[in-house]
């Protein structure tokens, strides 16, 4: 956009009008945009800008919910590196990025295909699909934690006795729980990374499916050459968004394990959780979070670097 | 065109006015005079749903606030139900906030954390003795911090194990004569094995107080005491610890027990001999309906003890008017309004004369006899805070990788480290 005030600048740069007036004639020109911004910026500084400078602040004080706060220095940014717990808390987010988001992504592609491929009753089966999405996470939670009952009696044991399998403690067993939480957030969200690479199938020309016909491509290979690599732009952007969302795990946590057992499904935002609202340790609570922060956005940046250079394919 | 964008610019300005103006509580309450011996003025109370019948529960209200009012009538009281979902961050972020409750209800595990960090207000100046005689002695161990007051106990709660007659029957026991020591104990749970049904529900992944804390209470064991001594690795604790552990590798508890949350559907399908229960579980035992069961006193090794909690209001230290909460704190719990209170929602009341409530409800009169013998859980500031230590080392006690001893031991050093945190 060009900005006419500019140009008079440049052209009579002794005579600077003064700023009541170029407000004016800003003011006069853009008004309605900044009145529509205003309670948008209003929310953005309340919510986002102030709570995240001041969580800043907070990691430096021993902070009181109630009196005074006390300046503390690094004290709490020390406690870090001498904590075990958060250390094993960041770990097992990672392990939990790697048992959810490619099986996510994966699990969302397929049903894309699968209501793509104009099977009968494709609403149908895209909303069933789609439910566990729109189910309550707690709902969700409550149903997986039957079926992964540590019982003889519950059902995923059940069904293995039939096949000689030993009854498993799944949430109670410290090698297996994460995966079963794991399992849960994939049965949960794969239903909207459908919905997305949908949309990606939907936009691939037809065209071109046709001529890779013509040249005689087997549907799995006009898969891997066309589809796969076209759809390039929808995997980035799942991507993303299913490791953020795999950073920030917690609601299963909080439901189904309470972080056990001994801590081995305690993930950083569970831990971060429970510090400061169990603990009441904000300012600990605080550092914790600019950790989950400055992991995000190393990860983000990277992502980017690598899979989202040419996301502008189409 | 320019009118236009004027009026809606007006429209905007008074929009977010409004929005603004919501957010504002405190600033239409007028200026308490704290120094006057007058009480008067508006104070806020947060409760919660104690039962799942609100409109019950608000006549509840009418009728105590009505009864404060008989003595104080120049103070209008509102009462708020705050859900119990996240309630402590919902205290805490109203508080921090300046903008919360006069007066809130508390559980022991809040109370001393709270009152450490000078949250709460000390309610010693406007209690005498005559004030306090009626309460049952145990239902004040949870109100008390360092010698100071900083609530009443208006309900208590005391687990004790609920039997499954049909089971107690199938393993050939007699229902009326139910176990009173830990062997009596073992040795109905090795026959409850034999029959093929769990002998105890235990919800590892919950509260350490529904769980191990009882049996170290029965051993003549502790955790931590207020003066910081950790106690969780002596030798009477570790008999917890032990029992515990043999109840798991035996099976005589689930195999989820490491982390399970509760047991319910295993009590009510028939297939657990026993639960540590309270009043709750009367009531829904009897909707359920589905069997008969009996309840035991607490059981008793070295001492005879268990948990309960105990419900209290406090008043957090930033009130605008700590005269009117103080004096509805103690309205509150006096007898009359403990009846009204405890008839509603069916817990135990404190003050030992408004358990009268309770004579045509033999379970309930059962329970109530109980609470002398229970504890509100560990009284201190980091009780929150230790609980997840504990219980992972148990969970690991349980799952083979440590010995009861080990645990024990391992558990004493996490408390010790995050005792000596600032």
């Amino acid at each position: 956009m060009v900005n006419p005030n500019k140009m008079t600048l440049k052209n009579e740069k002794k005579i600077k009008r003064p700023l009541k007036q170029r407000i004016k004639d800003e003011w006069k020109k853009n008004a309605l945009v900044y009145i529509i911004l205003v309670p948008i910026l209003a929310h953005f500084l309340v919510f986002q800008v102030i709570p995240f400078i001041y969580s800043f602040i907070l990691t430096f004080l021993n902070y009181r919910i109630i009196g005074v706060s006390e300046f503390v220095g690094l004290r709490n940014w020390k406690q870090l590196f001498s904590d075990d717990i958060a250390w094993k808390s960041i770990w097992n987010t990672l392990l939990f990025s790697f048992y959810y988001i490619v099986p996510t992504m994966a699990l969302g592609l397929i049903l894309a295909l699968v209501i793509k491929s104009g099977i009968r009753f494709t609403k149908l089966i895209k909303g069933i699909f789609f439910l566990p999405v729109v189910t309550s996470f707690v709902v969700v939670a409550g149903i997986w934690e039957w079926l992964f009952s540590g019982t003889e009696s519950g059902f995923i044991n059940y069904l293995l006795s039939f096949f000689g399998v030993d009854t498993q403690l799944f949430l109670s067993d410290s090698t297996q729980a994460l995966i079963v939480l794991a399992g849960l957030s994939i049965f949960k969200v794969s239903g909207s990374t459908m919905i997305y690479y949908f949309a990606g199938l939907q936009s691939i020309p037809k065209e071109m499916y046709e001529a890779a016909k013509i040249d005689g491509a087997s549907p799995f290979k006009s898969f891997w050459m066309i589809t796969f690599p076209l759809l390039k732009p929808i995997h980035f952007y799942v991507l993303i968004i299913t490791t953020i969302g795999s950073f920030q795990i917690f609601d299963s946590a909080y439901l189904l394990t309470n972080g056990g057992p001994n801590f081995s499904t305690s993930t950083i935002v569970y831990y971060l959780y429970t510090i400061g609202f169990t603990n009441l340790n904000f300012s600990y609570a605080a550092v914790l979070s600019y950790v989950l922060f400055a992991i995000i956005l190393i990860i983000s940046l990277i992502q980017k670097k690598y899979f989202g250079d040419d996301q502008n394919i189409y | 065109m320019k009118k236009k964008s004027k009026w809606l610019m007006i429209l905007m300005i008074a929009f977010s006015l409004i929005l603004a103006a919501c957010s504002d509580k405190t600033s239409s309450d007028p200026g308490k005079d704290k120094g006057e011996d007058k009480v008067d003025g508006e104070i806020t109370v947060w409760v919660h749903p104690y039962t799942s019948d609100a409109k019950k529960e608000e006549a509840m209200w009418k009728e105590i606030i009505a009864n404060y009012n008989k003595e104080f009538a120049d103070v209008k009281v509102n009462i708020e139900t705050i859900p119990w979902a996240n309630r402590d961050q919902k205290v805490l972020t109203a508080l921090a906030a300046n903008n919360g409750p006069d007066v809130f209800y508390a559980i022991p595990d809040q109370m001393p954390q709270y009152a450490d960090v000078g949250m709460l207000l000390e309610l010693d100046k406007y209690l005498d003795d005559a004030d306090l005689e009626g309460f049952v002695e145990s239902s004040l161990v949870s109100t008390t911090w360092k010698d100071k007051k900083y609530g009443l106990p208006i309900l208590q709660e005391a687990y004790t194990f609920f039997y499954n007659v049909d089971v107690v029957k199938a393993i050939g026991e007699d229902p009326a004569n139910l176990p009173k020591t830990w062997e009596e104990f073992e040795a109905w749970a090795a026959k409850a094995k034999e029959k093929d049904f769990y002998a105890l529900a235990y919800s590892g992944g919950g509260s350490m107080n529904g769980t191990i804390y009882p049996w170290i209470w029965q051993a003549g064991g502790g955790v931590v005491s207020e003066d910081n001594k950790v106690l969780i690795n002596n030798a009477d604790s570790v008999k917890a610890f032990e029992i515990v552990n043999k109840m798991y590798q035996n099976k005589y508890i689930p195999e989820d027990s490491i982390t399970s949350t509760n047991q319910n559907e295993l009590w009510f399908g028939g297939k657990i001999m026993a639960v540590l229960g309270s009043g709750i579980d009367v009531t829904m035992l009897k909707k359920e309906g589905k069997f008969e069961f009996a309840i035991a006193e607490p059981l008793k090794n070295k001492e005879q003890l268990t948990y309960g909690t105990t419900g209290m209001f406090v008043v957090p230290s930033n009130t605008d008017n700590p005269d009117a909460a103080a004096e509805f704190v103690k309205a509150i719990t006096n007898a009359e309004n403990q009846r009204i209170f405890n008839t509603v929602t069916q817990y135990i009341p404190t003050q030992e004369e408004a358990k009268d409530i309770f004579n045509s409800n033999e379970h309930m009169k059962q329970l109530s006899g109980y609470t002398q013998y229970a504890l509100p859980g560990v009284i201190h500031p980091k009780g929150r805070a230790i609980m997840p230590f504990i219980q992972a080392e148990i969970q690991s006690m349980m799952s083979g990788e440590k010995t009861p001893k080990e645990a024990a031991d391992a558990a004493a050093k996490k408390i010790e480290a995050e005792l000596a945190k600032p």
